[in-house]
């Protein structure tokens, strides 16, 4: 259980699946329902996904704080990175687990997140690896599969 | 921070279920203890860990700590930060959160506001609260309500390096002294690290007796990561100290009780200030504490660390330092001078061992080893963890604690970083706000035992009563 004893709901295991096995999604994002005591699914790829829309979204995330102030907002989300891989292989899939904290969010929302992310993680099995970010330049798609990939991707 | 209320629905039927739980978080460190209400932003209490002592009587509070006779200051934890003296720790203790903080008393049945029987006021004192009932007015046999914090679940933080004797005493005094309803532990750089919001983190805690350094992986601490040295605030005052004796002419510190009153004095001249007299001795714990004040203050505002080029020992640095603005610190007796290297210099054995004052002595006690400096316990840190989570270590560095403000500090931890592990990338998140940064793990508790979520982890009272002390090894892991 994570330490602050947030729950993970069920369309989160659900839509993972659906990531993973069926291939439906690029891209899950989650968030902490408004009392925090759960986690659910923020939003998912839509059609013709692009990793810029994930940026984006990642990046203009919005949480409410308890006095009702709306501020910027972590989120937790799996991406389903595919590359190619330098050495002409063929490519690689890796499912990947990002857990996104701006460091101007407001300090209850990073506690809370950072806190409850365990809870999520575990109910998610088979992420190949997981990535911490603080800041736009931390999910840069260049920067983000080169570590996934620990430098075989081709550029 | 209001809370929202809950639902009346939804409203928890237990004591401690719903976000309104009244929980108190106890932050207990060497120079100062933080106590406060979760869900709050700053602690409400901060007073000395260091209490004063006449005989059988122990004073507790910055405002009682005045010349007295007889009059020993005392710590009740030791210079490692962990409690030595339970019975005084509790004690000061309770003080703060029931005299200080004053959590809302339960009412007994008769004096809730519901049975009222003469003139149906209820009595309020200047907060607006019920005022409390007279304690020979509780006529009710239940024990526990006459326990000062029986409705107040306490959240407690503790060094990673804390004994398990010293957490079983923890829960039993929480549990049986003040029979708090629930209770749980956590350790200080893993609240620090959260209220960055990094489950994952490297927390460097500069703080008053001890410098420590921890690896957080997933909200747990690395055991063999734990790296701690007394390169702290204190250690930093006995520098200025052996700076002080050393310099040219020699300088006394003069705590501010013994003036009298002073005259101004040209720089470097001898003091004229007349001293107050005592008529009984003082003690020499408390003449040190009182210095320990002036040297604080000098810290706050001459101190500095070296940020660059290189370290201070560097050739052409020290002469460079001497050329720059120095700054004029006056001390309460009226001297004053202007300090130039000097306060780049009583630093800088943080960072490099051969440059802090008394490096070249014999006594080896008070020298510093390499492993003891900052880029040395990061080091250290580094190498007890596994290769795979450096990189994701260094690049989510927390800085917390007090002694972290210095001036230029994160610059040169920036610049130390990058020395011992070139090539990779380092990022340093440190509060900008003052508070932050030196109440970062109470903060970090007061959000974790506000959220609603919470009160499952709580080891409640009936826990405690099944499995006896035990249960805060297998559960605060």
């Amino acid at each position: 259980m994570s330490q602050s004893g947030a729950t993970v709901s069920q369309e989160c295991v659900t839509a993972y699946n659906d990531l993973k096995l069926n291939k439906k999604y690029k891209y899950v994002i989650y968030k902490l329902s408004d009392d925090n005591k759960e986690i659910v699914v923020d939003s998912t790829s839509e059609d013709g996904p692009k990793y810029d829309d994930f940026r984006e979204k990642l990046i203009n995330a919005k949480t409410k704080s308890k006095t009702g102030a709306v501020g910027k907002g972590p989120r937790y989300a799996v991406y389903d990175f595919e590359y190619q891989l330098a050495s002409g292989e063929g490519t690689r899939n890796k499912i990947t687990f990002i857990a996104w904290s701006p460091d101007d969010a407001g300090i209850m929302a990073k506690m809370v997140y950072a806190s409850s992310k365990e809870a999520l993680k575990r109910a998610l099995t088979g992420l190949a690896t997981e990535i911490q970010a603080n800041d736009a330049d931390d999910i840069e798609y260049d920067s983000l599969v080169k570590t996934v990939s620990k430098g075989t991707a081709a550029v | 921070m209001s809370q929202q209320p809950l639902a009346s629905s939804v409203q928890p039927t237990d004591i401690y279920g719903g976000d309104e739980v009244a929980a108190i978080v106890l932050d207990p460190g060497y120079c100062h203890t933080r106590a406060g209400f979760a869900g709050e932003e700053m602690p409400k209490q901060v007073i000395p860990s260091f209490y004063g002592q006449i005989g059988e009587r122990e004073l507790f509070g910055d405002e009682y700590i005045n010349p007295r006779a007889n009059f020993e200051v005392k710590n009740y934890m030791n210079r490692d930060s962990v409690v030595e003296d339970w019975d005084a720790a509790a004690n000061l203790w309770e003080w703060m959160l029931v005299e200080r903080l004053q959590p809302p008393r339960p009412l007994p049945p008769s004096k809730n506001g519901l049975n009222i029987g003469d003139d149906g006021d209820v009595v309020m004192d200047e907060d607006g609260n019920p005022s409390a009932p007279p304690a020979e007015g509780a006529e009710e046999g239940a024990e526990e309500y006459e326990k000062p914090l029986y409705e107040n679940p306490l959240l407690m933080t503790e060094a990673p390096w804390n004994s398990a004797k010293a957490r079983e005493k923890a829960i039993e005094v929480v549990m049986e002294t003040w029979s708090c309803p629930a209770f749980w532990l956590s350790k200080t750089p893993v609240l620090s690290a959260f209220a960055a919001g990094k489950a994952t983190a490297l927390v460097l805690d500069v703080g008053g007796a001890n410098t420590s350094v921890t690896a957080i992986h997933d909200g747990m601490v690395l055991k063999r990561s734990v790296q701690r040295s007394h390169v702290g605030g204190l250690w930093l005052s006995g520098q200025i100290r052996t700076m002080l004796d050393g310099s040219e002419p020699k300088v006394d510190i003069v705590p501010t009780f013994m003036v009298e009153n002073k005259k101004p004095v040209e720089a470097g001249q001898p003091a004229e200030a007349r001293l107050r007299k005592f008529d009984f001795p003082i003690s020499n714990s408390f003449r040190a504490y009182e210095e320990e004040r002036v040297l604080t203050e000098f810290k706050e505002s001459v101190v500095e660390v070296w940020r660059s080029p290189g370290r201070l020992l560097t050739p052409g640095n020290e002469d460079y330092a001497r050329s720059q603005p120095g700054r004029v610190f006056e001390f309460p007796d009226g001297y004053n001078q202007m300090w130039r290297e000097q306060r780049y210099k009583v630093a800088e054995g943080m960072w490099d061992e051969n440059a802090a004052y008394g490096a070249n002595n014999a006594d080896e006690s008070s020298r510093l080893s390499k492993s003891q400096t900052i880029p040395g316990l990061i080091k250290a840190a580094l190498d007890g963890v596994d290769v795979d989570v450096r990189p994701n270590l260094l690049a989510n560095v927390v800085v917390t604690g007090s002694t972290s403000l210095l001036n230029g500090f994160n610059d040169r931890l920036n610049l130390e970083l990058g020395a011992l592990y070139p090539g990779m990338k380092i990022k340093i998140h440190a509060a900008g706000l003052t508070s932050e940064r030196r109440f970062g793990a109470w903060i970090g508790g007061s959000i974790l035992g506000s959220l609603g979520t919470f009160h499952q982890m709580w080891i409640s009272r009936t826990e405690y009563q099944e499995n006896g002390a035990g249960i805060v090894e297998k559960r605060c892991k």
